[in-house]
């Protein structure tokens, strides 16, 4: 088990150098000249020489990218142009709340998805059939941005059941509950999406699997449905990871619109604040530390992949 | 093809109720075909049939639904929200189709390729698209976009990046289970090119699971290029645009939520048409694969 999560440990850090290769082409293909946008229409040549000397612009590209993945590795993501701080310290913060808001969604979607992917498996005909199906059919298509909006003007602002935007009530001093109040719309409008998508999936596995001789077997051997069941769901769980650590990668990077809507202090504010401001370091810091995440929560969804599912382990 | 087919009385396969079920998902699917038709329509004759959508009176700023011949109303300008939104189809519309069609000419191409390589090529196509799989696609696209800047040719770009390797993925593993049927075997055999091998016999089996597939990134794809327009990536005021409509109406949903519902409801009811529409076509041909960006 220790073997197979070391290999692909391994195997993230390829990965990760084409992350970094990625972002670094983003930075090169900003069209305009940086160092005249930085000294401004009235910078002299020796100015202008001198600036780009001092950025190292006049190195050849491997040479300036393998400086810049030093200094990005030792986390100096450089300097805001707009707030004129460390970019470093403000985009670990927002990590973290980045982070409480995705899981929560995680978690809801895959209860929603679950329920709703076995609901319909399980019954193919009836009114719950068919909300369920009709749930599986339009939460993947709606966009993320307007569920959000809806839900504040209708539970936020209209009902006032809920907070309408941020992460704490500043005049309740924080706390557990302050937060878990205004997690609930954001992380509902975030997890719509992959709760469709994993309902989809779980549909068609817990057939499958239904399909599979061995439910006949231990049917055939008078095993009550529930039993049988059971057997059944434990068979479903490895394409339930997968599809897990794939929607991961959707809710990181669909939480910018619902973090955008709800004013939470998350990466996607900070990267959607930052886009008006033109504020490039912020966004690329931004980008890079979000596919990070990315690539180790994966890797935990693969390590728990392996300690379900054995014939992983040995096959590569 | 038919995706329905009876049994013959007598036999146990093919129990009625898949079959039945079968033909109502064809049927939603006609459904959304239609409605993908009329958006389409909208898109190509639209602006010609409404008036100009800039044209405005501020004294008639957010007017409700129905009034003085306003069938949704105005906006916060004094605009006229449907003829806004008619107008905004057609660019809506491209920047979500445009990223799909870019992707699926390269992404097949880069697939086929792979597929059709020996180790080295295969694995260096393949592990360069990985890395693309590492990124949340939205913060990536966003991440071109906003070094491009803002503009809807460069958040059709942005949106043509991510989409690919998802499309050449789809289009490498077809070409994978092709290459050592017989009749490829029997196409090498006969001293047929590889590019005559990949353009005559790989091309029109890898091309209906990439089709299918590429029309159920659409829907998609019609949401994310609305998003770059929310977030500021996409087209600039006071350009008719879905996605910007949203945020621009996104300021008066305490006075009048209608507004901000309007242009999200047409959002909802493409990327809906475009999803149903790629579900129908995939029963239809009986093709796999569930991957999604």
């Amino acid at each position: 088990m220790l073997g197979y999560v070391g290999r692909r440990l391994l195997m993230a850090i390829p990965i990760l150098l084409g992350v970094s290769v990625v972002i670094f082409v983003t930075i090169k293909i900003i069209p305009g000249d940086p160092i005249a946008s930085l000294l401004g229409p009235t910078g002299s040549p020796e100015a202008r020489a001198a600036l780009t000397e001092r950025l190292g612009l006049d190195r050849p590209l491997p040479v300036q990218y393998a400086s810049w993945l030093g200094h990005t590795l030792v986390g100096d993501f450089g300097t805001s142009i707009a707030r004129r701080s460390a970019v470093a310290p403000m985009v670990f913060d927002a990590l973290k709340n980045t982070l409480i808001l995705t899981l929560a969604a995680a978690v809801l979607a895959m209860i929603l998805g679950v329920g709703v992917g076995t609901l319909t498996a399980l019954r193919r005909t009836g009114p719950l059939a068919r909300i369920g199906n009709g749930f599986a059919l339009f939460s993947i298509s709606v966009p993320q941005y307007s569920v959000g909006l809806l839900l504040i003007i209708y539970l936020a602002a209209g009902a006032g059941l809920f907070p309408v935007s941020g992460m704490y009530n500043p005049s309740l001093g924080g706390g557990f509950v302050d937060l878990f109040n205004h997690l609930i719309l954001p992380a509902v409008t975030a997890a719509l999406v992959p709760a469709g998508i994993i309902a989809r999936m779980f549909r068609s596995s817990v057939l499958d699997v239904m399909s599979m001789d061995f439910i006949e077997a231990l049917t055939a051997r008078g095993l009550s449905r529930r039993r049988v069941m059971a057997h059944a769901f434990h068979n479903t769980v490895p394409s339930l990871l997968t599809v897990a650590g794939l929607q991961i990668g959707y809710l990181l990077g669909g939480v910018i619109f619902v973090e955008a809507v709800f004013a939470w202090p998350g990466i996607g504010l900070l990267v959607y604040q930052s886009i008006s401001q033109r504020d490039l370091p912020v966004i690329q810091a931004g980008v890079l530390v979000s596919a990070f995440a990315f690539v180790m929560l994966n890797l935990i969804v693969d390590a728990l992949h392996g300690l379900v599912d054995p014939r992983i382990r040995t096959s590569h | 093809m038919t995706a329905v087919t009876e049994a013959p009385p007598g036999t146990l396969t093919a129990p009625p109720r898949v079959a039945r079920r079968r033909r109502r998902m064809t049927s939603s699917a006609t459904v959304a075909g239609a409605v993908v038709g009329v958006i389409v329509l909208v898109a190509v004759v639209g602006p010609f049939v409404v008036g100009d959508p800039n044209a405005g009176d501020p004294a008639q700023r957010l007017l409700a639904a129905g009034t003085h011949g306003h069938l949704l109303g105005t906006d916060g300008q004094g605009r006229d929200v449907f003829a806004r939104l008619v107008d905004g189809t057609r660019l809506s519309l491209l920047a979500g189709l445009v990223p799909v069609l870019f992707a699926a000419i390269v992404g097949t191409g880069l697939g086929v390729t792979a597929g059709l390589s020996g180790r080295w090529a295969h694995r260096s196509i393949m592990r360069t698209l990985d890395v693309f799989y590492a990124f949340p696609a939205v913060l990536l696209a966003i991440a071109i976009a906003a070094a491009l800047g803002s503009g809807i040719s460069n958040s059709i770009i942005a949106l043509a990046v991510i989409l690919v390797p998802p499309v050449a993925r789809v289009a490498e593993t077809e070409t994978r289970r092709l290459v050592d049927l017989d009749y490829m075997e029997a196409a090498r055999a006969s001293g047929a090119s590889r590019g005559a091998i990949a353009l005559r016999q790989v091309l029109p089996n890898v091309a209906p699971p990439v089709v299918v597939y590429c029309t159920a990134l659409i829907g998609l794809s019609i949401v994310y290029a609305a998003g770059l327009s929310f977030l500021g990536l996409g087209v600039s005021p006071p350009t008719a645009e879905w996605g910007l409509m949203v945020s621009d109406h996104t300021q008066y949903i305490y006075t009048a939520p209608f507004l901000a519902a309007v242009p999200a409801l047409a959002i909802l009811v493409a990327s809906v048409a475009f999803n149903v529409l790629g579900d129908g076509l995939r029963d239809l041909l009986d093709v796999r694969g569930e991957a999604r960006a």
